[in-house]
């Protein structure tokens, strides 16, 4: 057994042992999850800008394929193909205040990733708990496939394929395959795979899960398989694009792209696109014949195809857009699969709040009207009935409310003031709004950005593995 | 009365209603019509049936309110209520979900007696649990504050890891309290 070996048996070893109350054992799971061949093939990389100095540390792990941003650090750990995006971390001498306490940072906050193994997941945002401001720490941790880890600490965890937690702490849980948690602390939870769940205690409580046997179709896991299902294979299909932008160290710059917009130097872009003012494209974004209104973002692990995306909206990290139009300041949410068909599209209207982990797959066109909240499975008007409604009705429900497998209880004033504040949040960070040189975000701040590459041992018992790295400005 | 063993008070196995795993309740309901017609020449009343496995084992007990149970109808949504649970759902809400569809099932309709009917007494009998069991050579105060602290009823009586007999809160009742009437004033 190599270095490499050992490394990965023994964060198996530290989840299962974290995941032992629940039963859980993930080993099955981390077969063949990685290649140790692959882990020598790719190159890791880091970016540099003004707004965010490199402040890494890299200790006895495998990064391969990995992009850093911001202040991380990483031990005894095996990354593959994920972004760690320290961009919005929090500073030190801010302020941030949690009910009515304040606590101002002594340093900055730092990606802090211990004991865990973590494919293709995306790390962003900045930790929301309170006890640890400083710290957003990532250990004992297994997060598989296209799973994302935002603004959520995690102390021993399992994150199936296609898992989201947001603006969550959690610890010792298990996150089902495309399910979508957002509830400040979790702890000792199993969450079955399809579970969209979004609680803000005292305000709002909503929760829907997919039938597991229509989720199937989508994405799946078993302990004797890799994943598989339409969207690990939606991925699998476009792959050979990835490779051609990594592989290349300068790529042509495409000079169709306005001087307020960002287009990644590793998001894919095919013929024909077009992008407006102040639009952000983040890396490993996939755009293909599509149109990109003013102040459109798409971000990390998105795809959109031959569609049409007005002004102001969102295709949130990891969402699918195919033969859609989207109206504008509509939002998309993490994960969410929207497939239109040639001949058959897709259109939703102006102001759609489309939550996280939505799949819409249609084969006769669909139209969505006008501000509404959509969520859960819609392959049909009758589905669409059933799993959306309209903001405004959502604004007025209190104390409780269900519709198919959905179930809400609470205020839903707050649910959707919580969803519009969210998404302008969104977009001025992004710097959508940008104009005479104010209201700058990332996708002003993104073209002050350089990149750096740092390489695997080639050969020996430590292949795959990476030296021991401090990069500092 | 403070000298009174389990063993005084407990209803003998062989005294009781039973019937296998695998009967429907409707047959169960039979067997303890027919203990309940020898009320008359034995001391117990019968109001409960023990199951027994295929080798004699007590594996479960149906009480009256179980074979009442049984007529429910079973919710579609039982594994949606334990989510809701899980997933910090109130229990007023939880309670409004479960009433909204009680009130659209009726419970005394021909179909769901039949379907009744038809159920598998393992369906709904009461399995032991842990708290459940004591002693034949126990005190009546240790079997009293067993029943007390616990929810059930009747605890099973057990002799050298066998079950031998049921004592029943009734008769544990009825003892104490004559007991009580006999003291001087």
């Amino acid at each position: 057994m190599n270095e490499l070996e050992k490394l990965f048996h023994r964060i198996v070893q530290r989840v299962n042992i974290n995941l032992r109350e629940l039963n859980f054992d993930v080993s099955p799971f981390a077969i063949e999850l990685i290649p140790p061949d692959q882990m020598s093939k790719f190159y890791a990389f880091y970016g540099i800008t003004p707004d965010h100095p490199p402040d890494l540390h890299f200790e006895h792990s495998a990064i391969a394929g990995s992009y850093f941003l911001g202040k991380s650090r990483v031990r005894n750990s095996l990354l593959y193909k994920s972004d760690i995006r320290g961009d919005e971390l929090k500073h030190k001498d801010q302020t941030i205040s949690f009910k009515n306490l304040t606590l101002t940072l002594t340093k900055d906050e730092i990606i802090d990733i211990e004991d865990s193994a973590l494919i293709k997941t995306l790390v962003h945002n900045y930790s929301h708990d309170p006890e640890t401001p400083e710290k957003f720490f990532i250990k004992d941790t297994l997060a598989m496939d296209y799973s994302n880890i935002h603004g959520s600490p995690s102390d021993g965890c399992f994150l199936a394929p296609y898992a989201t937690v947001d603006l969550t702490t959690m610890r010792d849980c298990v996150i089902g395959a495309y399910s979508y948690i957002q509830a400040v602390e979790i702890s000792h939870l199993n969450v079955d795979p399809g579970t969209i769940w979004v609680n803000s205690p005292g305000k709002f409580n909503f929760f829907y899960k997919y039938p597991l046997n229509l989720l199937d179709r989508y994405v799946s896991l078993s302990p004797d398989k890799v994943p598989w299902g339409i969207l690990i294979d939606f991925i699998e299909e476009r792959k050979i694009e990835f490779q051609r932008v990594f592989d290349f160290v300068n790529l042509e710059a495409i000079e169709s792209i306005p001087k307020t917009a960002s287009l990644d130097r590793y998001a894919v872009v095919l013929p024909n696109i077009k992008i407006a003012d102040n639009v952000l494209v983040s890396q490993r974004a996939y755009i293909e014949n599509s149109t990109l209104g003013r102040g459109a973002n798409a971000q990390e692990n998105c795809f959109i195809i031959n569609s049409l995306l007005e002004e102001y909206n969102i295709t949130a990290h990891g969402a699918k857009i195919i033969e859609t139009e989207l109206g504008s300041g509509g939002f998309v949410g993490f994960n969410s699969f929207l497939c239109g068909k040639k001949g058959s599209r897709l259109k939703i209207g102006a102001g759609c709040v489309i939550m996280p982990h939505t799949i819409i797959d249609i084969e006769q066109a669909l139209e969505i009207p006008a501000n509404q909240l959509v969520w859960g499975l819609v392959r049909n008007k009758d589905e669409l009935a059933k799993n959306s409604i309209a903001l405004e009705k959502m604004s007025n429900i209190e104390p409780s409310f269900s519709q198919g497998e959905m179930h809400f209880e609470g205020n839903g004033a707050l649910f959707v003031k919580a969803f519009k504040e969210r998404i302008h949040h969104i977009l001025e960070v992004n710097g959508a709004f940008f104009a005479d040189g104010k209201n700058t975000g990332h996708a002003q701040k993104n073209q002050k950005l350089s990149l750096n590459t740092i390489q695997p041992f080639q050969f020996g018992p430590m292949e795959g593995m990476y030296p021991n790295i401090r990069i500092l400005p | 009365m403070e000298h009174y063993l389990v063993k005084d008070l407990m209803v003998p196995i062989s005294e009781y209603a039973v019937v296998g795993v695998g009967t429907p309740l409707i047959e169960a309901i039979r067997v303890l019509e027919k203990a309940q017609e020898i009320y008359t020449v034995s001391k117990y009343q019968h109001r409960a049936i023990l199951v027994l496995d295929e080798n004699g084992h007590i594996v479960g007990k149906i009480s009256q309110l179980r074979a009442l149970k049984a007529l429910e109808p079973e919710f579609d949504f039982n594994d949606t209520i334990a989510e809701l649970q899980k997933f910090k759902f109130s229990e007023a809400y939880i309670a409004q979900l479960q009433n909204e569809s009680r009130s659209q099932r009726k419970i005394i309709t021909e179909r769901a007696l039949r379907e009744a009917a038809n159920k598998k007494v393992e369906e709904f009998m009461q399995a032991p649990s842990p708290g459940e069991y004591v002693s034949d050579d126990c005190s009546l105060d240790t079997a009293i504050l067993q029943l007390t602290a616990g929810p059930h009823l009747s605890l099973l009586v057990t002799r050298n890891r066998q079950i031998v007999g049921i004592l029943r809160i009734a008769d544990v009742f009825a003892a104490v309290f004559h007991e009580m009437m006999t003291l001087k004033p």
